[in-house]
């Protein structure tokens, strides 16, 4: 399920809430765990026995690194069996197409994924309508997987104290609000959390506007200009003109970034509501002054995570500069490969890892340098090329928008472009605008003055952007998913 | 009530607020579309809204259930043509102007065409040049431009002309002649040719193209002189009105054209499919009442009518066909003594178990260029 859906919004969301608030404490975790496993299981009734799965082997594996506490060989094995498991679903369940089809291609082999003739095999006798031709990702195994890998990793590093309930450790694993599209909750972020807490109004208020605040995000402004996108993303490359390439990847560029923020600020929200903080995941990336500054601001839980349990356990910094450039790129392929299994992936990450080093080697001291309009601009430019690597279907079609952006076609400006400027400007300003911290500011010194003033406009403005999101939700022609390659 | 707690409420207050409205909301709509009583045809949008999904064991597992609630709920959502109209209008102060797959474009709304598939294009030329080439009949074909052509030009859009050209162009066959309905549309664009809120051309844009190609089968057109004109509704909310719920544009007048004299039709057959319905006229008045008004032409689309006049000549027509042929038939009708229609698009049998080509003299091709661009029926002749 999604959050911008009428069914989460009008029907599982009351429903649950409503049940949590009346229960008391000792099963509400019981209310969580039920209700994540049936919002998982609404768009994946079949791969949520993976979730469960990969919950129950890394619970067992925390009881028993607690039981060995001092027995540090069983604890390593505990650790592996939990890590080899969780990276064995990613690579047999969002990776093998992806190896398989590149050692076929560069032996010139035929070799025929496990995974697929299992289904046919499981079809032929159940008829589930497996897929047979190809894996299919089961929604959120990059955010579930990693998750539950923070627990045991920590635990074997005694960053966190081993959960002895299984329906509080599961509650964590499914608790509906990130469990499809992150933030990546850390263990160690919940770990208090998730034993008691406090639930009240008015943090339950404080979650509806930051919730309010990101299903507009998705539903008025990046599905709306994602719409452009998707237009002209269908176009033919050779004849588009250099202002409709523009036009087109800058609108990607904003619904990606208002569709994934969207989404964070509506699990932020939520886990408000259920009484969870969880971990801010943007902080306006596209104000950004260098690209490391960006990925700081950008899904900030991933890029900590990869920090944490991979460049850190690599050696990070400390094993001098050839290492840690060594380190940086290992990062960043896999950060590439975490968004997508397939060679655009990989190139993409590795396009942040070599802007990243050269960065780190000097670039950056010159940045600071520069005047901040010049060091935004610059930033902001390489990641709208990175998104040309990340959302064109294969290599050659990303060559060709390359070449539609500089001028390919001949033609500067043209009919359509005109007529998508005009049809777009205000949705773009919004985009603008919203991507800045201008709001936030605006609204903090309105609030210094007259706090009365903010405060009892608020709700009145969420019931209207509520509203409003909710006849777009009506009658949607447009309302994609955009990770579920992820 | 002590001071300090007064003060606390009254500065929690705000977010008590914030937490009932949304409450209010989230919990008030669904439990209105519960009770509410659910329609199974909604008139206003012209479709048939989604049933309620069955629950079974195998309906989980492969997802259907799951889709079919969400399309349930979202069909019988309460208000759902207010929420969809308020909607449109947001959309077009944002300055969007194409709402679900329609212009709005100044005082009247006109269908966005995808761009062409020429796959499908050219399954069908061949199939219209092998028909021609294995009945031996004459064949003309006529596609049409649609409202897009003439009312949208600041919106991308299809060259029709230019399409419509390439079409004629491969159009190779022997006995296979081309009518140009553009031109006379083009030239009488200011006139009211084209439906305001509804795809279809009016039927004065059909007695223009009319007039002006049926020299190209070797008949003189009725003058326009000779017609009655009928103002049969002045209230057509068409298809695009559906797809937007959009209510500034002015509804659309539908005529009807009575010669005064000439012809007369003897009996119109209509062919469902299930069975065989025989009427005394071609104009169903009853249609003019229900949102559909269009159908008033000929009714609905059905595989095969037929319709006998009391014509002396002993010429017969086929006619091959979409909706923009049912305002186009009466003129024709004073010319042949039986005009069969065939819509392929309901017709899942060969050809010659519905009709005997020998039956005609000729045959005509009629469709818009929407659907002729996009049909992939056309090419079931060639079975």
């Amino acid at each position: 399920m999604v959050f911008s859906s009428l069914m989460f919004l009008y029907i599982f969301l009351p429903v649950v809430l409503i049940l949590y608030f009346i229960s008391p404490m000792k099963i509400k975790n019981l209310i969580i765990f039920v209700s994540g496993i049936l919002f998982y299981a609404w768009g994946e009734p079949i791969c949520v026995l993976i979730m469960l799965l990969s919950t129950v082997v890394d619970y067992t594996a925390g009881i028993f690194m607690h039981k060995f506490d001092d027995n540090q060989k069983k604890r390593t094995i505990c650790l592996i069996v939990s890590v080899a498991m969780n990276i064995g679903l990613l690579a047999i369940f969002k990776y093998s197409d992806f190896i398989i089809d590149s050692v076929n291609a560069i032996f010139n082999l035929e070799i025929l994924n496990p995974v697929v003739r299992l289904n046919r095999f499981i079809n032929s006798i159940f008829d589930l309508g497996l897929n047979e031709e190809r894996v299919d990702l089961p929604i959120g195994i990059s955010f579930f997987t990693f998750q539950s890998m923070s627990y045991t990793i920590d635990l074997y590093r005694r960053n966190i104290k081993v959960q002895k309930s299984f329906i509080n450790f599961s509650s964590y694993v499914s608790l509906f609000p990130q469990i499809v599209a992150g933030p990546i909750v850390r263990y160690e972020d919940v770990q208090k959390e998730i034993d008691t807490r406090k639930i009240n109004v008015d943090m339950a208020a404080d979650g509806i506007a930051i919730f309010i605040k990101g299903l507009s995000k998705k539903v008025l402004l990046a599905n709306n200009i994602g719409i452009l996108w998707t237009s002209i993303k269908a176009m033919n490359y050779s004849e588009i003109s250099v202002v409709t390439a523009w036009l087109g990847i800058l609108a990607f560029t904003f619904q990606i970034y208002f569709d994934f923020s969207g989404y964070s600020d509506m699990a932020v929200g939520l886990g408000k509501i259920l009484g969870f903080n969880f971990p801010q995941n943007f902080d306006h990336p596209y104000m950004s002054k260098s690209v490391s500054e960006f990925w700081r601001r950008w899904h900030m839980t991933l890029g900590s995570w990869f920090k944490s349990y991979v460049y850190i356990s690599l050696g990070g910094n400390r094993k001098g500069l050839l290492r840690t450039l060594i380190n940086l790129i290992i990062v960043w392929a896999l950060t590439g490969l975490w968004h997508g299994s397939s060679w655009n992936f990989v190139i993409w990450g590795l396009y942040f890892g070599i802007i990243i080093i050269i960065e780190r080697i000097g670039f950056g001291k010159i940045l600071e340098k520069l005047p901040s309009f010049v060091s935004t601009l610059y930033t902001f430019i390489l990641v709208v090329f990175g998104w040309v690597l990340f959302d064109t279907v294969d290599l050659p079609s990303c060559l060709n928008y390359f070449k539609a952006m500089f001028g390919g076609s001949g033609v500067f400006i043209d009919g359509d472009a005109k007529y998508f400027i005009i049809t777009n400007i205000l949705i773009f300003v919004l985009c603008i605008l919203g991507s800045t911290d201008l709001f936030g500011k605006i609204l903090s010194k309105i609030k210094s003055k007259n706090n009365a003033l903010i405060e009892w406009s608020a709700p009145f403005i969420q019931v209207i952007l509520i509203l409003v999101c909710t006849s777009f939700l009506v009658n949607a022609t447009y309302n994609p998913f955009l990770y579920f390659r992820f | 009530m002590k001071p300090e707690i007064k003060e606390k409420i009254r500065k929690n207050l705000p977010k008590m607020l914030s937490f009932f409205f949304f409450f209010g909301v989230i919990t008030i709509l669904p439990l209105m579309t519960i009770i509410l009583p659910k329609k199974e045809f909604s008139e206003i949008e012209n479709r048939v809204l989604s049933k309620a999904p069955e629950f079974s064991f195998s309906s989980v597992l492969d997802r259907s259930f799951m889709k079919n609630s969400e399309s349930y709920f979202a069909d019988h959502f309460v208000g759902r043509t207010d929420w969809i109209k308020a909607k449109t209008q947001m959309e077009l102060l944002s300055g969007k102007r194409e709402i679900n797959g329609v212009y709005v474009s100044g005082d009247r709304m006109v269908e966005k065409l995808d761009s062409p598939d020429y796959n499908v294009i050219s399954k069908s030329i061949s199939a219209i040049n092998n028909f021609s080439e294995t009945t031996g009949l004459e064949t003309y074909v006529m596609i049409v431009p649609t409202s897009a052509e003439f009312y949208s030009s600041s919106n991308p859009n299809v060259n029709q002309k230019e399409e419509i050209d390439k079409i004629y162009f491969e159009l190779s066959g022997e006995n296979v002649i081309t009518l140009d309905a553009y031109t006379v549309l083009n030239s009488n664009k200011e006139d009211y040719i084209y439906y305001r809120t509804d795809h279809h051309w009016t039927t004065l844009g059909a007695y223009y193209v009319y007039s002006t190609t049926v020299y190209d089968m070797g008949i003189t057109p009725v003058s326009w002189n000779n017609y009655n004109i009928e103002h049969a509704s002045s209230d057509f909310k068409g298809t695009l009105y559906s797809k937007t719920l959009y209510d500034g544009i002015k509804s659309d007048m539908i005529d009807i054209y009575y010669p005064t004299s000439g012809v007369d039709i003897v009996s119109v057959d209509i062919h469902t499919g299930k069975g065989t319905d025989t009427y005394e006229s071609y104009y169903f008045r009853d249609f003019l009442e229900t949102k559909d008004k269009y159908s008033v032409f000929g009714g609905q689309n059905q595989p095969v009518v037929n319709i006998k006049t009391d014509s002396y000549n002993e010429n017969k027509l086929l006619v091959i066909k979409d909706s923009y042929a049912n305002a186009y038939i009466p003129f024709l009708c004073q010319h042949y003594s039986e005009i069969t229609m065939l819509d392929m698009r309901y017709i899942d049998v060969p050809y010659d178990e519905v009709i005997n080509t020998d039956d005609y003299n000729q045959v005509l091709f009629l469709y818009n260029y929407s659907t002729f661009a996009q049909d992939k029926n056309i090419r079931k002749l060639d079975f």
